[in-house]
């Protein structure tokens, strides 16, 4: 694998020089390796939004680099622009960004600004559609008209369009009931796998990212607490809650247990998992068969 | 009984030809006790905010009737009667805080009710104090935290001193620590203040806190009962896509394995107690 | 970024300026914003300059943000003394082209910015001081005697209100939008004047949707805690003229006064 993003020695400072200063993001250093699907988990006012939006040239660190396949995303200003193609940025609410009077003119903006055209735009379009549920006949409607879900699921399909290289979502299922976040999820997953690109997804709900993420970067008052695989991650619960985040309930309960001397393993993230874990124990004394 | 909603449908009218569509809530009865906690979860669009806003007269049953304290809510001479009876709180907080600073927004409803200028200063303090947010109440509430905007929403409710606070969720735009913040200031009220909380919400471990649960699928009501009633029913509530705790999604597992479980836990520490049960 | 405009904000604080009463800080405010523009030498603009400092010192408020308030205008306050300095009248003492510059041009400049600046900073002194509600409540108060002739004088306050209220949740949201399209390739920096006023598009009608829905959540909540428009309704806090706002009031009457004595005496430079 190569790495695809390497941040070095990233800050941000707010009103640098005022006396309002305040550090957002402080002498971060990581690196993110093509196709790995990342969680970013931190509580708010950690720095999260601050981090991803240098990711893609939206915010100019006033310290150190973000290097995009091995080069500074900041090297030439003037083709900051490029740069938000192949990092593709989708923001908490994105459903407000909706301004076309249709849903496809409005999922073809970014592709269209990127440069895509005839056939190509057509193909980008219609895929980023159908990788995020929507069906054909609500392309032709007006944006305004879809149900609350729908124009989430549109306003995703308009930065999935732009075919990035790195897709990063900010809390995409913020407000969603628990089928949507389900179904939405399962899209991200889908997509990531199909396309085999970077994901970065930041979101407050631990149990989601214990399901998609394959690392997991703990952000703390603006600096990398922990970048580890998520089992690694979620097994320091204790650590977690101190910095104010929780672990998954199921997570929990499997810590418990174990802190009370019962021989399971540690870092468990879902019920599938915790199931298997105590049915085979069960078996094993004979209470179940 | 507080408030009684009996047999109640309602539609909105379709944007495009002004018809009625589907009804979004369809044939629903219910009661809330004095000093209840009740929850009603379920999908977006099951009907549960068009619900909430039948118990203070923001909408009108098409057919049925909703009583509150005895008043039926479509008789326009009681109308402000029962919005002083029943105070809703919407989900964005930005959108409900009408004034500039925090304490002059929880004072709006007394004054539009006429009360006394010292009275109103009085309701203000108290109302701020019981959702801990006194120390702020000189303070502009676009530079609060998603919660404290919340409890600033809840405490100009408060203020008008109203017997039932419906929540038509409260907590959907809110990050953990600001859902926690809201959901304790709201266990709080109905346990030492009495005050009856009715919180719409599609959390499942909210309602866990509650006294009741209601559960909304279509504008019908599916299931109802104590918590631990409506999430033993793990079948039912993933036939309809909802949410259940993962201690008792565990505990419904376990039990379907064939271990020996007669309580569904709904809380982690239950949850373990069972499991070391059953272990040993 | 947009959000840190901090014209129009409010400090909330107990300084002399804080404690006065909206209305009489009103009423004073107004006087003061006639006069400016009734300065014809420069012992009545040094008079009005001076006045204005002397508000910014018991205002309480830090200077730094007066600065910042002015900063936002520091452009057109550079246009209209540039357009003033080659408009004057007179004698020129020195011409290029089309550029003539005179004396009176130079006295115009001088006046038009020091003009300006004390207009700007005795707002902000206002605004800084005021909170929104108490502004709209003092406007409503001191226009009551308009509501006989039927002249909505509630529904305007309130709707003042509401709007102060909402200037920085706005603000922010189109920061927000600005972002969100900026991320989808919106070019917004660069382009001849149709092209960047085209790139508006994509800010404009998310803002506009969010605002009417917003309008729509208010109405609700405001219903929900029982609005009914003005007649019935009751304030918490009451309004007390005390021997602090008369004290203001005097020393206002005091500087007109010496501005109409310097009129009388001293030439007028423009």
């Amino acid at each position: 694998m190569s790495s695809i993003l390497e941040l070095k020695n990233l800050s941000f400072v707010y009103g640098q020089g005022t006396p309002f200063e305040k550090t957002a993001v402080d002498n971060l250093s990581a690196t993110i390796e093509k196709g790995e699907f990342i969680g970013i988990i931190g509580h708010t006012g950690s720095g999260k939004s601050t981090l991803v939006q240098m990711l893609n040239g939206l915010m100019r660190p006033t310290g150190g680099q973000v290097l995009l396949d091995g080069k500074d995303i900041w090297s030439e200003p003037k083709k900051i622009r490029e740069i938000r193609f192949r990092v593709g940025m989708v923001f908490q609410y994105p459903e407000y960004q909706l301004f076309e009077d249709t849903v496809y003119k409005d999922i073809a903006f970014g592709a269209k600004n990127k440069g895509l055209t005839g056939d190509e735009l057509d193909k980008a379009v219609r895929k980023a559609a159908e990788f995020t549920g929507l069906k054909g006949e609500l392309l032709e409607k007006s944006p305004f008209d879809l149900s609350g879900g729908e124009k989430r699921r549109a306003a995703i399909a308009g930065v999935m369009a732009m075919e990035p290289e790195v897709l990063i979502l900010d809390e995409p299922t913020a407000g969603l009931d628990p089928m949507g976040r389900e179904i939405l999820l399962s899209q991200i997953v889908n997509y990531h796998k199909e396309r085999g690109i970077t994901v970065l997804l930041v979101s407050h709900s631990m149990e989601d990212i214990a399901r998609v993420a394959g690392r997991i970067m703990v952000m703390n008052h603006g600096a990398l607490h922990d970048f580890d695989k998520t089992k690694s991650v979620f097994a320091k619960g204790g650590e977690l809650r101190k910095i104010g985040l929780k672990v998954p309930q199921v997570t929990r309960i499997m810590q418990t247990l174990r802190e009370r001397g019962v021989d399971v393993p540690d870092g468990i993230l879902t019920v599938d998992e915790a199931l298997e874990v105590l049915s085979s124990l069960l078996k094993k004394e004979g209470k179940i068969w | 009984m507080f408030i009684s909603i009996e047999n109640v449908s309602f539609s909105y009218d379709s944007v495009e030809d002004g018809q009625p569509v589907k009804n979004a809530v369809d044939g629903v009865s219910l009661t809330v006790e004095q000093g209840e906690f009740v929850a009603v979860i379920g999908h977006n669009g099951c009907g549960k905010s068009t619900l909430a806003k039948h118990l203070n007269a923001m909408l009108l049953p098409d057919s049925g009737k909703v009583y509150v304290d005895g008043d039926d809510t479509a008789d326009e001479n009681k109308t402000w009667e029962i919005r002083e009876k029943v105070g809703l709180v919407l989900q964005n907080p930005d959108n409900q805080l009408v004034a500039s600073i925090v304490e002059e927004d929880v004072a709006f409803g007394p004054e539009n009710l006429g009360v006394e200028p010292g009275e109103i200063r009085e309701r203000v303090d108290k109302a701020l104090k019981a959702v801990g947010m006194y120390e702020y109440r000189l303070h502009a509430p676009y530079k609060l935290s998603g919660g404290q905007k919340q409890r600033i929403a809840i405490a100009g409710i408060l203020a008008i001193q109203p017997q039932c606070i419906v929540l038509d969720e409260p907590t959907a735009m809110l990050d953990p620590s600001g859902r926690e913040e809201v959901m304790s200031t709201l266990i709080r009220l109905n346990k030492e203040m009495g005050i009856t909380v009715v919180l719409i919400t599609h959390y499942m471990d909210e309602a866990v806190s509650a006294d009741r649960v209601v559960v909304m699928d279509s504008g019908r009501v599916l299931t109802q009962g104590t918590p631990g009633e409506v999430f033993s029913q793990v079948e039912l509530l993933k036939k309809h896509r909802l949410d259940v705790p993962q201690a008792a999604e565990l505990a419904f597992r376990l039990k379907g394995c064939g271990v020996d479980i007669d309580r569904i836990p709904l809380d982690e520490a239950e949850c373990a107690e069972m499991l070391m049960e059953v272990l040993q | 970024m947009v959000r840190d405009v901090a014209f129009g904000q409010y400090f909330p604080g107990k300084s002399l300026m804080h404690r006065l009463d909206p209305r009489a800080k009103l009423v004073c405010f107004v006087a003061f914003v006639v006069l400016i523009f009734f300065t014809f030498n420069y012992a009545a603009l040094g008079l009005i300059a001076a006045f204005t400092v002397f508000m910014i010192a018991v205002s309480g408020v830090s200077p730094k943000f007066y600065f910042k308030s002015l900063k936002v205008i520091l452009f057109v306050v550079l246009f209209t003394s540039v357009l003033n300095l080659f408009y004057g009248s007179g004698e020129a003492i020195w011409q290029w082209w089309i550029l003539r510059l005179t004396w009176n041009g130079i006295h115009r400049a001088a006046f038009v910015t020091v003009r300006i600046i004390c207009l700007i900073l005795a707002s902000s002194c206002l605004t800084f001081t005021t909170s929104p509600t108490e502004l709209t409540d003092a406007m409503e108060r001191l226009m009551k005697p308009l509501a006989v002739i039927h002249f909505p004088v509630h529904e305007i306050a309130m709707m003042m209100s509401l709007a102060l209220r909402f200037v920085p949740t706005l603000l922010e949201e189109t920061d927000k939008i600005m972002q969100a399209q900026k991320a989808r390739g919106a070019d917004l920096e660069s382009g001849g004047f149709l092209k960047r006023v085209k790139a508006l598009i994509p800010i404009l009608i998310p803002l506009f949707v969010s605002a009417f829905r917003r309008a729509y959540d208010i109405a609700t909540a405001m219903e929900c805690r029982c609005y009914r428009g003005g007649s019935g309704r009751t304030r918490m806090k009451i309004l007390h003229m005390s021997a602090r706002d008369i004290m203001s009031m005097i020393t206002t009457a005091a500087l007109i006064g010496g501005v109409i004595v310097c009129n009388i005496f001293m030439t007028s430079v423009i």
